[in-house]
């Protein structure tokens, strides 16, 4: 006689979430665990005493790292807002039939993800050089766009893409021009994606290092630089600080973010 | 053709003339005339893929017709875009905007509302422009701090005035009430409380059920006040008790409002329920057009008595005038005008049956089946060879002889739409011809008068002489009983889908659509379902030839 599977041996479904409860304790929780005991600690010789105190975030907001920290947000919000800027009309055109009927163009627009991110970058500046453009931050946001317009292009793609037809024809026909339907219907539905793809624009581009060091020719240093010299020189307890610091401003982005997400509209969701 | 003004038939709010729309090379809708009259409650009625929706989807603008004209007031609208049309739309699956709620989905198109204003220029010259309408001018009174009142003029929107209110704790005060606010809010607020919602404005649309979701899709569309009013199947996705709720309130809606009403519908109940005029739809054609009652008591074909309601669909002969022989008796009728002994369709009513002592009626018959249908039962009877239905408040058990007798103004007679089947062909040899692109054996001596073939030297001898067959074409017709239709569609030279049957008491008339759009009409006494894909097998001696 055969048995129901989920009481195969006392095994029920809930164990087979094990493994991955496994992974996300030794992976994620423990490794969070020691950020936050590094950053609260102080080293004597490379060796950790456990000995509590804020000495490393002071370092972090000292002078010179507070410019760092601005620098960083400043270049994530001109990255985002201009990947939004070119990302939002490219999704509205893929994602409209009279415009584009085939995958394939969309496809290409993803297409650059596939290439190593270090490979592209080192290209681009070889390209910049080679126009005698100087690097500065101008170039550090080009790169930063070039790299996560991707990201902002499919999440607003995706729910433009699934906003049902009818309701562009319902504006229509209740006297809204392809204007007034453009702002009244496909924006405010399509925010979610918008959302979705700031997130994943603005949380890498604060945290990444080797483009701002490549194409500044490293004059700009962003925070990622900063934690990539702190690992360097073993001072592992300020870079946890300021990756803790990093952890607190995207979650606060994420909350205001969320709070914006539900008030707008609960059709459509981003990608995810 | 001569631009005509229509200022004498002003009683038709719109006129469509030729409409045509083709997708893909295939005829949706095909050159269509209808004059709707202002007011009037008219229902698309007709099958899926009938061509309803796409007609009114052309009204509405969301289509471009490829040939003919649409007439609004006169006026000549293909051109314009929807968002410019008088008319507004009952979505089939309500279409509401899903980051609005109640109350801004209906407020949706009046806030875009246009007026036409006139202005003078700085040069003293008039001109009429749309705005919205809540840059429209208007006169407000203003007093200044001196106790002086002077009247200003200021934008719809900016204009105020002190009014009573009663808040929502009840309490009456003045307050200054801005009057665009207030006209949106009086207008939206009537259309909720005209489909049943009042109190609904702040609720969320998706947390409404289908039903009043709905009521919502209508109350967004008659706040506008169109001129007409489109609807496509707005009931089809509600349940039954629902709809049959729905019927009655849009149909009060309707004689409230005096707006005219297009609405879409495969549903025959609906349509008989609610309209003033039916249109009955089949492959892109007008089949009927007429009240209700008008379609259910003289369908013009066997299509449109089979799609409203039950009915008998017999073949019948018409020896003279005001008589007809069908199911084996003679009946007597009120039809004149046919031809001697013309074919003819023969539609009675199941409820127009009377039911008699056995040998007191025109025909006998016996009843094979019974059933209780609430207000009457049904019954088959076996009468001369044919099943007929019949409706009766009295039941009779199976078994049981009855005689049968309808009244002369109940019985319909309708010409035959089709009496044979047609086609060009072309002869490929001497027993081989091909319709329809496909290749079928056929006998020459069958096919022409005083032919004689050898089989043995391929050759035909037509009155004596030799004829040489190859390469020549004919119309040549085959009857509806001589079309076989195979299971597999391997089996015959041709192959089709089935398109609709129509029961005549005791054989099928099969519609079978061929892969080119050709209708092909077979005789049968097998039923085969909708879409069903059948071969399609002529013997060789059953082709005859059309004389010019």
């Amino acid at each position: 006689m055969k048995k129901p599977a989920s009481k195969f041996a006392g095994f029920t479904r809930k164990y087979a979430a094990l493994p991955y409860g496994v992974f996300m304790a030794v992976f994620v929780v423990f490794p969070l665990i020691v950020l936050l005991l590094y950053s609260f600690c102080e080293t004597a010789d490379g060796s950790l005493s456990f000995q509590f105190t804020f000495d490393n975030f002071k370092k972090v907001f000292s002078e010179d790292n507070f410019s760092m920290l601005i620098n960083s947000l400043l270049v994530g919000l001109y990255t985002t807002v201009i990947c939004l800027l070119i990302g939002y009309p490219v999704a509205y055109l893929l994602a409209n039939k009279n415009y584009n009927r085939s995958s394939v163009v969309v496809m290409l627009f993803m297409l650059p993800m596939w290439v190593n991110f270090l490979l592209r970058t080192l290209a681009t500046k070889a390209m910049l050089e080679f126009f005698g453009i100087s690097m500065g931050m101008g170039t550090v946001v080009f790169g930063m766009v070039y790299n996560f317009l991707p990201f902002m292009i499919l999440p607003i793609y995706t729910t433009i893409q699934k906003i049902d037809y009818s309701l562009i024809e319902g504006a229509a026909d209740l006297g809204a021009s392809a204007r007034v339907t453009f702002w009244k219907v496909t924006v405010p539905l399509s925010l979610p994606g918008v959302f979705s793809g700031i997130t994943m624009v603005f949380t890498p581009t604060i945290t990444t290092f080797a483009i701002s060091k490549m194409l500044s020719n490293s004059k700009i240093s962003l925070i990622g630089d900063y934690i990539d010299q702190q690992v360097k020189h073993l001072n592992y307890n300020v870079a946890s600080a300021i990756s803790f610091v990093i952890i607190i401003i995207v979650g606060i982005s994420m909350i205001i973010l969320n709070k914006y997400d539900k008030e707008s509209t609960n059709q459509g969701g981003g990608l995810w | 053709m001569a631009e005509k003004i229509t200022t004498d038939n002003q009683e038709y709010i719109i006129e469509l003339n030729g409409l045509t729309k083709i997708y893909d090379g295939k005829t949706v809708v095909d050159h269509i005339d209808l004059k709707i009259k202002r007011g009037e409650f008219v229902t698309l009625l007709g099958p899926s893929g009938c061509g309803k929706t796409t007609t009114l989807r052309m009204i509405a603008g969301f289509e471009k017709p490829d040939d003919g004209t649409i007439r609004l007031e006169g006026k000549d609208i293909a051109d314009l875009p929807p968002y410019k049309r008088p008319v507004n739309t009952v979505f089939q699956k309500y279409a509401l905007f899903p980051h609005l709620n109640v109350y801004k989905n209906i407020a949706f198109g009046l806030k875009l509302k246009k007026v036409e204003v006139t202005k003078k220029t700085l040069t003293g010259k008039t001109v009429t422009k749309l705005v919205n309408m809540a840059y429209m001018p208007v006169e407000q009174k203003v007093i200044k701090k001196d106790g002086s009142e002077i009247v200003k003029t200021v934008p719809f929107c900016r204009s105020y005035q002190m009014m009573t209110v009663t808040t929502k704790k009840g309490v009456r005060k003045v307050k200054k009430v801005n009057m665009y606010k207030k006209f949106i809010d009086d207008k939206v607020r009537h259309a909720l409380k005209i489909v049943g919602l009042s109190d609904y404005e702040d609720r969320d649309v998706n947390s409404l059920s289908g039903g009043q979701q709905q009521r919502v899709a209508i109350a967004r569309a008659i706040v506008n006040e169109p001129q007409i009013l489109l609807l496509d199947e707005p009931l089809g996705a509600l349940d039954l008790k629902m709809r049959q709720e729905m019927q009655l309130e849009l149909k009060d809606m309707h004689k409230k409002l005096g707006i005219t009403f297009i609405y879409v519908t495969h549903d025959q109940e609906e349509a008989l329920t609610m309209s003033d005029t039916i249109v009955v739809m089949k492959d892109g054609v007008i089949m009927q057009e007429g009240t209700p009652i008008e379609i259910y008591n003289e369908p013009q074909s066997a299509y449109v008595a089979d799609f409203i309601g039950e009915s008998n669909i017999l073949d019948g002969v018409m020896p003279e005038d005001k008589k007809v022989v069908f199911a084996g008796a003679e009946f007597e009728c009120v039809d004149t005008g046919f031809a001697p002994n013309e074919e003819v369709d023969v539609v009675v009513r199941p409820e127009d049956w009377v039911i008699k002592r056995e040998g007191n009626g025109i025909l006998n018959g016996e009843i094979t089946g019974c059933m209780f249908r609430g207000v009457h039962y049904e019954m088959t009877c076996l009468a001369g060879g044919y099943e007929l239905i019949l409706h009766n408040t009295v039941e009779y058990k199976p078994g049981r002889k009855i005689g049968l007798y309808v009244d002369p103004e109940n019985i319909q007679i309708m010409k035959k739409q089709h009496v044979t089947n047609r086609f060009n062909c072309d002869i490929l040899s001497n027993t081989s011809l091909s319709i329809l692109g496909a290749a079928y054996e056929f006998n020459p001596e069958s096919l022409f008068d005083n032919c004689v073939y050898d089989a043995e030297n391929d050759v035909v001898t037509i009155d004596g002489v030799q004829a040489d067959l190859k390469g020549k074409s004919y119309v040549v017709s085959v009857d509806f009983d001589k079309i076989d239709l195979t299971d597999s569609e391997e089996e015959a030279p041709l192959a089709g889908n089935v398109e609709s049957m129509i029961y005549k008491g005791k054989n099928y008339i099969v519609d079978i659509k061929t892969d080119d759009n050709s209708h092909i009409y077979a005789d049968t006494e097998y039923l085969w379902d909708k879409g069903d894909r059948v071969g399609i097998a002529i013997d060789k001696n059953d082709f005859r030839l059309v004389k010019e």
